[in-house]
């Protein structure tokens, strides 16, 4: 049985109070500060270690962030109910995206370290020099321009088309988000899979994978859904959204992350199977690399706590419907992904094996606490959920 | 067994409801009332009815489960048995002990689900007591609207609580019209 809500949500909606929270606030500006200072530092003190670790932090919160991103597209685009009272938090994720634009500077600016095509002159590698016309400096940066700069005004439009709904409650701006969301649906595809290919295969670039967007977008999908589940606990823990979204919201964000786990795994295993069982040594390396030495624990690690400890416990009912297991669940997928994206872009430079650097953990502090900061800074300026949406209604009685 | 005057067992007491909003409120009554064995009929799914009627979690989720377990190892036997026991066999080089395992998840994947696919159908149909050829409530004439704008609740006579003149009471009380008696045959 669901919790129902027996007080109607108020029609001005419900607003986070920045006061309440200036300590934490002010703790993760400071950690920023200090962090991104350090990171400096380690730019110029260790540029080769620091420009992976960097890589490695954007790619995890960039997935996180695009993955939300992709649930707003998705919730305009099927025009869907239950997720009306969540999609502000989802936007407001998404338009951290802005930030991690402007964090994307370093790993341009440290291009050399990760990209060793970079630096190959033309006629060293065949192999190389049949990719140049697409593995160019210039041609990667108008790429990254363009991913990103689509990634950021597709989040922003949809963001502010929200917000301007919450006044007056004009259909139009649903039939617009709606407009927005499908040509955001081929274009999000299309940007993830190329930025997937650019900033993280080509780390090697002898290796390719077709199925190689498709995984990060797996992994991103899935791991964003958990990440707002526990954005939406802890708002509730400090007291908001508690008429707003009930255990039945709960157990569909839990169906999706049931979903994406084994979808996750499917791409993942579709990609090594394919790889593996065809021997080409060209392909074989990138899993070489990942499978042998000290790597192997953290790999097998990856698929048993991602997908065969995840899968039996998201099967549960009781787990989806419980906010405190559902939490832990989240939390543990989302340290997985961290984990899946240290796999794919650090054994691009230590490949004899695990070499943990202090860089890796700052970066990592550097760009969430930054992206904390934003966000904390972005919920208060608008009510929690979208309060004059079409469909609000629906889904405040959404029953699954 | 209960039986009419004219000697007909009887299936059920039923009544006809105008709209699925006052069945929805009626199903709330029966279950009330501590009804177990009744039953609603529309010609549309009803959101919420199955909270309404107080139906508790189904069980078809553990079919599921056991079909799909036994897909998992008839699959790990069928592979194993032959390519790993009876006719060890060299392909590329691969091994073909435990770690040839990924050679083998596509078919470990599709018997699973194909195993818990037939597992959810065909405990539906059981759980379901189908196929079935004809239903009693087709006894009565007014039922032919379940298909088209009728909404019907049926309180079936095997359940302990039935009394003839407690279940017209209780039915007339949520608001059903036409109320009768169904037969069994």
């Amino acid at each position: 049985m669901s919790e129902r809500s027996h007080t109607a949500p108020k029609p001005e909606g419900e607003y986070f109070e920045s006061s309440r929270f200036t300590g934490l606030s002010s703790i993760l500006g400071l950690t920023a500060i200090v962090a991104l200072a350090l990171c400096v530092v380690g730019a110029f003190l260790n540029p080769h270690q620091f420009s992976y670790s960097w890589l490695f932090a954007f790619a995890f919160f960039f997935t996180l962030c695009a993955g939300c991103f992709f649930w707003t597209i998705v919730h305009h685009a099927t025009d869907s109910d239950w997720s009306v009272v969540v999609r502000r938090q989802l936007e407001n994720i998404g338009v951290l995206l802005v930030v991690l634009a402007i964090l994307f500077v370093p790993i341009l600016l440290l291009r050399r370290h990760l990209y060793s095509w970079m630096d190959i002159p033309p006629g060293v590698e065949h192999s190389l020099d049949a990719k140049r016309a697409y593995l160019n400096w210039s041609f990667f940066l108008i790429r990254a321009v363009v991913f990103l700069g689509f990634f950021l005004c597709a989040a922003l439009v949809l963001r502010r088309l929200s917000v301007n709904q919450d006044k007056d409650g004009n259909p139009r701006f649903t039939i617009l988000m709606r407009k927005v969301a499908f040509i955001s649906l081929p274009m999000f595809a299309l940007c993830l899979t190329f930025g997937a290919f650019d900033w993280l295969m080509s780390l090697n670039y002898h290796w390719f994978s077709t199925m190689f967007g498709v995984y990060i977008f797996a992994g991103a999908a899935g791991s964003s859904m958990s990440l707002l589940v526990l954005v939406i606990t802890a708002l509730r823990r400090a007291g908001y959204l508690n008429g707003v979204i009930t255990l039945e919201h709960y157990h569909i964000m839990g169906k999706w992350m049931l979903a994406f786990t084994i979808f996750w795994a499917y791409i993942g295993f579709g990609q090594y199977m394919l790889i593996w069982y065809a021997n080409i040594p060209e392909e074989t390396q990138f899993f070489i690399t990942r499978n042998t030495e000290s790597w192997w624990a953290l790999s097998t690690l990856l698929v048993v706590g991602r997908f065969f400890i995840s899968f039996p416990i998201l099967l549960m009912q009781s787990v989806k419907k419980e906010p405190r297991r559902l939490c832990m669940v989240a939390g543990w997928i989302v340290c997985m992904q961290m984990l899946d994206m240290y796999i794919i872009v650090l054994p691009a430079l230590h490949g004899t094996g695990v070499h943990v650097s202090v860089w890796d953990l700052l970066s990592l502090i550097a760009i969430g606490a930054t992206l904390g900061f934003v966000y904390l800074r972005i919920v208060p300026r608008t009510s929690l959920f979208p309060v004059r949406d079409p469909r609000l209604i629906e889904s405040l009685n959404l029953v699954n | 067994m209960m039986r009419t005057p004219a000697g007909h067992k009887v299936y059920a007491m039923a009544a006809e409801y105008p709209s699925a909003a006052a069945l929805y409120e009626a199903a709330k009554h029966v279950r009330d009332a501590g009804f177990k064995r009744w039953d609603v009929y529309s010609p549309f799914p009803i959101h919420g009815m199955d909270d309404a009627m107080g139906l508790g979690k189904s069980w078809l989720s553990g079919w599921v489960l056991f079909g799909g377990v036994t897909g998992l190892l008839t699959a790990a036997l069928v592979e194993f048995g032959p390519s790993s026991i009876l006719y060890q066999l060299d392909v590329h080089g691969k091994p073909w002990n435990f770690w040839t395992v990924p050679a083998f998840f596509p078919i470990m994947f599709e018997l699973t689900v194909l195993f818990g696919a037939f597992a959810a159908f065909f405990s539906m149909l059981g759980m379901n007591g189908l196929p079935r050829w004809y239903h009693p409530m087709f006894n009565w004439e007014r039922f032919i609207r379940v298909s088209n704008d009728g909404f019907f609740l049926a309180i079936e006579s095997r359940d302990p609580r039935f009394t003839e003149n407690g279940v017209r009471e209780l039915l007339e009380r949520s608001g059903g019209e036409h109320i009768t008696i169904v037969h069994e045959d």
